[in-house]
């Protein structure tokens, strides 16, 4: 009774006027693809660069060490094959009982962006932009008003009249950006280091929008060195060649650092205006300056609780 | 179906039901594509003008972002200005069916679902307009809840993913639920859309508080961290939605042959003319605050109205928007508006033009200049970013015109349920 | 320049160390501050070795011959007279011209030690130190600078936090501080950032050259 098995008629075929404007419907939606595809076509020579492995690679934190080693050896080939490169590619881990802090002195500070050009070449920054994790202000002696700061002035140092503030990633304990970020491709590891999986990151640039700092970076487009400019002590999470359309920042050179050894930025400063360490160890530098000296963090007021203190001298 | 015919009725209708639906949607696609040659050559457009914008997305993927001209300092622009717009655009629809279902304007009831699919049309442009500001729109699948990693309750994007999907799947339930019901020749089940009518009401309006909450939650950005954010974003919304719809309905009763009467449209009017008292008695408050403080945080503001360091890219654009407004606001206040007037279509184009610029290139872009170490740094959308948009835009507009083809057709009768299967026969 | 170095050529490197400077043991220079240990466990500490100074070991002059030579201090010093109120090479006829004098008030003698023939430096107490010691002499009136130094807070460093892992090279004042003169010298910064859209309120000396080469417009793909 019920004519369960009749076919949905087809409106193409069986409406008036029939054949003709049916015909001429198949030819649109075929010349349609057709246009779309060549549109699309670009996405072809983009996806060569990529491979199902990096398509489905897992958070960092859900790979175990066999899976972790497998991506490290696929990405140090990765390297050979587009920058020329051997490289080494570790994952140092948080070292219990740590937690870094860093603090810089303003009083002795010159403004010689070595720190930014040591940063520039540990962790592997795109030649082209020049890019750094530092941002050093000249900032105007009488307050710390930015609006009254240059961080492109050319000219020698230091100036009367000016001091000299650089400005990098804050490892705040409250982090705005970890919170933004809608995927957790950036996380605060248990030395109080704020990283990013470059291989987990969308590339939404929401935490940047987030970071009262400008601490973090774009790769806008994929990062050019030369083969013999590559530093190839690289870790996974902090100054692997970063690749295209995922975002960067500081982790105090966690490659460094979790070995023991001083972040690059330190270890370039002529005058010894930074001063780094284990902030648990009451006997280190960075504990006698947060206690003796009158320290302050930047932008207190939005409650971020940076890891990153500046100081003058009295 | 042996028993008698009273019992089987009911569960024979709900199988006939589901089993005629792909032959709606086969329908529904015939007489969607069904068209004269000025609609043909409306959809070439809208299809060609899309095709430069997936061109440059697919261009903008292979070589990076910096085909744009977004940068550290500005790295959000033309594509989260208009996704701003887009939410707003979306939530706007809520205000027919407000009248319709809240006050049960019987003219309204008849015309809502043209506010529901202005809404699937908007959420689908406000996603790919996300979809295009990724960097790696490969992992898009990151962002999947139970297969990625979900950063949810914490991050504002992901409510937002939840709220602008959740409207997405409420509007289309809507939508195709009444439509295929009129197809049948039923009368809807109230119990199945009423409460999703209820729903979306609640949920308009959670789609632009959440996308207000994606700006105003950061406090490093101090000309986005205010609470009168979202209020002002509803506000806007609430005229740009309206707006928007009462063109489209314009365009439908001049090419189709369905009428209704001027009441609806009035309605509309009315609601406008409230929200858009409402948004500029807030923007104005917001200044005040801002400039006569004359702190810190006004530099963004001083930016924007009258250019800093000398630079004042933006100037030209939020006057423009101001007196875009105002002009739209005094044309809405018009007794002509309230006709059938040629009025009503500029200030419904005043409103829209002054808020897409409002919401879009004088909100979003002004939050990242100055900088948060307040450099001034410069936006403006490179040639790839327009092309972007407006593919996006363009790609909207094509499945609004065929979403409103189909409802026109349905409503017209143009369509139904063939005679002699179906529901027809079920009771036989 | 004019000052002489210790007389033997030494070590690259002096190994005043940790034990000297950091660790607060009974050593001269630390007598200001606490003991500060670099790590509160009992494993053992790397040291912490400061760089030889950038200073010349002696005073270059012009031998009869007409050859360049680098004299010791007590080569002229041991055969004549002490002039104790000297406190500029201005005074001078011969040697040590062209050196720019600028320390405060202080003389030659403040710092170097007349008595043996200038072949070391002198505390204000009149005890002789070693040139290479001379960061206690320093600390004298730079109080604070040197206790900051102690503890980490003054002085560039490199190697390693964790003095359990590794050890830790240190400058020496003389790095940055000519004694002369030691207020730091304006010099040529490392190139600013090349953004790819100029800050507009950077000063117009150092903007010139970035509006020229970016701008907004389209981007260099279009």
């Amino acid at each position: 009774m019920n004519n369960l098995n009749s076919m949905p008629e087809l409106p193409i075929l069986n409406d008036q006027p029939t054949g003709r404007r049916s015909f001429l419907k198949a030819c649109g939606a075929t010349l349609g693809l057709a246009a779309w595809a060549t549109a699309l076509r670009p996405l072809t020579e983009w996806t060569e660069d990529l491979n199902v492995d990096e398509f489905l690679q897992k958070h960092y934190r859900e790979l175990t060490a066999d899976q972790k080693q497998a991506v490290f050896k696929r990405l140090e080939a990765e390297t050979k094959e587009n920058y020329g490169a051997d490289v080494h590619i570790t994952d140092s881990q948080p070292i219990p009982g740590v937690q870094f802090a860093y603090a810089l002195n303003l009083s002795i500070c010159i403004g010689c962006r070595k720190c930014a050009e040591a940063c520039h070449i540990e962790n592997n920054h795109d030649r082209t932009t020049n890019n750094s994790y530092i941002r050093v202000f000249e900032m105007q002696m009488g307050g710390i008003d930015f609006e009254k700061g240059n961080a492109t002035y050319d000219h020698p140092v230091p100036q009367p009249g000016k001091f000299y503030m650089p400005v990098q990633c804050q490892q705040c304990e409250n982090p705005p950006c970890v919170t933004a970020c809608p995927i957790e491709a950036t996380w605060q590891e248990d030395d109080g280091i704020v990283v990013v999986d470059y291989n987990w990151c969308i590339g939404c640039r929401y935490c940047e929008a987030a970071c009262p700092y400008h601490a973090r970076r774009f790769n806008w487009e994929k990062p050019e060195i030369p083969a013999e400019e590559i530093n190839p002590q690289q870790g996974y999470l902090s100054n692997r060649i970063r690749p295209q359309g995922v975002m960067e920042k500081c982790t105090f050179c966690l490659h460094r650092t979790r070995e023991g050894r001083m972040p690059a930025c330190l270890e370039a400063c002529p005058t010894g205006a930074r001063v780094f360490g284990n902030v648990l160890d009451p006997d280190s530098e960075i504990r006698w300056v947060i206690e003796n000296k009158r320290t302050f963090v930047l932008k207190e007021e939005l409650g971020t609780k940076p890891r990153f203190y500046y100081f003058f001298d009295e | 179906m042996t028993s008698t015919p009273a019992a089987a009725a009911a569960p024979g209708i709900q199988r006939d039901a589901i089993r005629s639906y792909p032959g709606f949607l086969w329908k529904a696609l015939g007489v969607a594509t069904n068209g004269t040659w000025l609609f043909y050559g409306w959809m070439t457009l809208l299809t060609a003008i899309a095709l430069v914008g997936a061109n440059a997305w697919a261009v903008q993927v292979r070589d990076g972002m910096i085909v744009t001209n977004m940068s550290d300092h500005v790295s959000w622009g033309l594509y989260i200005a208009n996704f701003t717009f887009c939410v707003g655009l979306a939530a706007g629809g809520v205000m027919m069916v407000i009248p319709a279902y809240l006050y049960d304007d019987e003219e309204m009831h008849g015309l809502v679902i043209i506010g529901e699919a202005v809404a699937v049309a908007a959420i689908i442009m406000s996603t790919l307009s996300v979809v295009v500001d990724l960097g790696r729109p490969d992992r898009f699948w990151h962002l999947i809840p139970g297969i990625g990693k979900f950063n949810w309750p914490m991050s504002m994007l992901t409510w937002d993913i939840i709220v602008l999907n959740g409207y997405l799947v409420i509007n289309l339930h809507i939508v195709g639920y009444l439509l295929y019901m009129k197809y049948l020749g039923r009368k809807p089940n109230p119990n199945w859309y009423v409460p999703f009518v209820f729903l979306s009401i609640i949920w308009a309006i959670s789609i632009h508080t959440v996308t207000a909450f994606l700006y105003c939650g950061l406090g490093g950005r101090p000309f986005w961290n205010t609470s009168l954010l979202a209020p002002r974003f509803l506000a806007s919304a609430f005229v740009s939605g309206p707006a928007f719809i009462l063109l489209v309905l314009r365009v439908l009763r001049m090419t189709t042959g369905w009428q209704w009467s001027p009441r609806p449209a009035q309605t509309l009017i009315q609601i406008i003319r409230v929200a858009m008292s409402i948004n500029l008695l807030m923007l104005a408050s917001e200044l005040f605050t801002l400039f006569y403080t004359g702190s810190g945080h006004a530099a963004a503001a001083r930016y924007l109205f009258f250019g800093s360091h000398g630079a004042n890219g933006l100037v030209a654009w939020i006057w423009t928007a101001i007196a875009l407004n105002l002009i739209g606001t005094v044309l809405f206040f018009q007794p002509a508006a309230l006709e059938r007037s040629w009025l009503r279509i500029a200030a419904c184009l005043c409103c829209i033009v002054g808020i897409w610029i409002e919401k879009g290139m004088g909100l979003v872009i002004p939050g990242f200049i100055p900088s948060t170490l307040h450099e001034v740094v410069e936006y403006a959308p490179s040639m790839t970013e327009w092309k972007i948009t407006t593919g996006i835009l363009a790609f909207g507009l094509l499945v609004l015109t065929l979403l409103v083809k189909l409802i026109a057709a349905v409503e017209l009768k143009q369509i139904s349920q063939p005679k002699g299967s179906g529901t027809t026969e079920a009771q036989a | 320049m004019d000052r002489e170095s210790h007389t033997n050529s030494g070590p690259f490197l002096l190994v005043l160390a940790v034990l000297l400077v950091l660790q607060g043991c009974s050593e001269p220079i630390d007598n200001s501050v606490e003991s500060v240990a670099a790590n509160s466990t009992l494993e053992p500490l790397f040291a912490t070795v400061i760089r030889e100074p950038p200073v010349p070991h002696g005073v270059r002059a012009v031998a009869p011959n007409g050859e360049e030579v680098s004299l010791q201090c007590n080569a002229c010093h041991s055969v004549r007279a002490h002039n104790l109120k000297s406190a500029s090479a201005v005074d001078l006829d011969e040697f040590h011209q062209g050196m720019h004098y600028q320390h405060g008030s202080l003389t030659c003698v403040s710092c170097h030690q007349p008595d043996d023939g200038y072949s070391s430096l002198r505390l204000a107490d009149g005890t002789s130190i070693a040139f290479f010691e001379s960061i206690q002499l320093c600390g004298q009136c730079h109080g604070p600078q040197l206790r900051d130094y102690e503890h980490g807070a003054h002085g560039g460093m490199t190697g390693y936090w964790d003095l359990t892992r590794g050890g830790r090279e240190r400058n020496h004042c003389l790095h940055c501080h000519d004694a002369h003169k030691p207020a730091y010298a304006d010099f040529q910064p490392v190139a600013p950032p090349r953004d790819r859209f100029a800050p507009a309120n950077h000063h117009a000396e150092s903007s010139e050259a970035f509006h020229a080469t970016s701008g907004l417009g389209d981007s260099h793909h279009e």
